[in-house]
């Protein structure tokens, strides 16, 4: 069991987290016991069990603990398949959550998701402003793996979390795959998951950077053109894969964008290895621009991607001109990996009535 | 900090150069790594990108220390 503060009422119960530093600075929902207790219950897990180590703290995340933060962070009980897969992610070594959160980079845990479970537990918005706000799920399960990461992981700006400035998706980042408007298969398909299967990928990166592309049906290099301004905002020399050349990015299709590549009989693969030959580079550039980072490429070019697996393509968001990318890191012992769960909603323990309440 | 543990954790001697800005982080890292006595030398922040003559400058400032803490490891 957790240690149990007290206060007179929840007015002072939430000065008192955001005194203790518990707090991403918003309010919270104080997390009683008998709130807990009840998010435990809907996960059906044991509240000892333990589901990681969180760094850099290396605190142990525990069903409770990761059930607390989901209470702080407004999330129905519904949700709690999720965050418990986001955490479990996070924790996984190759994801390299301490050094992710020390760095002064601005990277921050994407939660992507996929499967059945964007609706079960949910509904996690792939649609309009899904990275934006008034969409419950995607808020408050963002929401819940920062606090996990500032309770547990004991991320706190200026002293274990150095990000020089952050970005806003540091408060909450999380979004579904628009798996029925996408002409491709589900991005979990090409990380070796079923179809079926409900699975959240993890990805530490930058805030989203948005694309513009006025696509034209009757330009028959219309998919080219787009792929083009797609490289361009995903690495350019201003960015960490540009210079660090590791790491992996994200690739967010709109829906109108990704039927433009489709109807030029792009896969997703197919479209992950024209980016890579895109973003082939000048080795002038980076032995110029990259200073302590750079001459390290013989030849005329060089890769921001070591391979093009290293670039993820989903697609996502309402329908538009606009699609979104977003670079990483690509530091750390892993180099920022992507990091996918399977979200067990078997253990899901439904409650009439407790999940509206 | 990490670097200096995984060093530590083999036997090995080892001083942590930390900038200014980064001391209180040093210090929470020594805590969480369980190794809160892991030593340490401050360096003005910032470093890196700071010129070959500054550089140099804090290199000689601080030499003696590193030694000096290497002595009595």
């Amino acid at each position: 069991m957790n240690e149990v503060l007290k206060a007179e009422n929840e007015e002072s119960a939430l000065e008192l987290l955001h005194e203790l530093q518990c707090t991403d600075g918003l309010p919270v929902v104080i997390p009683t016991r008998e709130r807990v207790a009840r998010m435990v219950l809907a996960s059906g897990l044991d509240s000892e069990l333990v589901l990681g180590e969180l760094g850099p703290a290396g605190g142990v995340a525990s069903v409770e603990k990761v059930a607390t933060a989901a209470v702080m962070a407004g999330c129905l009980p519904d949700y709690m398949p999720v965050v418990i897969a986001a955490v479990k992610a996070a924790a996984r070594p190759e994801f390299d959550l301490a050094e992710l959160q020390a760095t002064t980079h601005c990277t921050a845990p994407l939660i992507i998701v996929n499967g059945p479970a964007r609706k079960t537990c949910g509904p996690i918005s792939s649609s309009y402003g899904a990275l934006g706000p008034g969409h419950r799920a995607n808020a408050s399960i963002g929401r819940a793996l920062r606090l996990c990461m500032i309770n547990i992981g004991g991320g706190r700006p200026g002293i274990s979390d150095m990000a020089l400035l952050g970005h806003p998706g540091k408060f909450t980042y999380c979004l579904s795959e628009a798996e029925e408007a996408s002409p491709f298969p589900p991005l979990h398909t090409s990380l070796g998951f079923e179809a079926s299967d409900s699975v959240v990928t993890l990805l530490g990166c930058e805030a989203p950077h948005s694309v513009l592309y006025a696509d034209n049906a009757d330009d028959p290099e219309d998919a080219e053109k787009l792929l083009y301004v797609l490289s361009v905002g995903l690495a350019n020399i201003a960015t960490n894969n540009a210079i660090f050349c590791s790491g992996v990015a994200l690739v967010v299709l709109g829906p109108k964008h990704a039927n433009v590549l489709s109807r030029s009989s792009y896969s997703r693969e197919k479209i992950a290895l024209k980016l890579w030959e895109l973003t082939h580079f000048p080795t002038a550039d980076h032995d110029y621009y990259g200073n302590e980072f750079g001459s390290r490429f013989d030849g005329d070019t060089y890769c921001a991607f070591e391979k093009p697996e290293d670039i993820l393509v989903m697609v996502s968001g309402g329908v538009g001109l606009y699609s979104m990318v977003m670079p990483n890191w690509g530091g750390a012992g892993h180099q920022n990996r992507a990091v996918s769960v399977k979200i067990e909603e078997n253990f899901f323990c439904e409650i009439p009535g407790l999940s509206k309440s | 900090m990490r670097d200096g543990y995984c060093i530590a954790k083999h036997g090995l001697p080892i001083v942590a150069l930390i900038t200014d800005d980064f001391w209180e982080q040093g210090q929470f890292m020594a805590e969480s790594i369980g190794m809160p006595d892991l030593p340490r030398l401050q360096l003005p922040h910032p470093v890196a990108g700071t010129g070959e003559d500054r550089i140099e400058s804090i290199a000689y400032s601080i030499v003696d220390k590193i030694l000096d803490r290497f002595s009595h490891e």
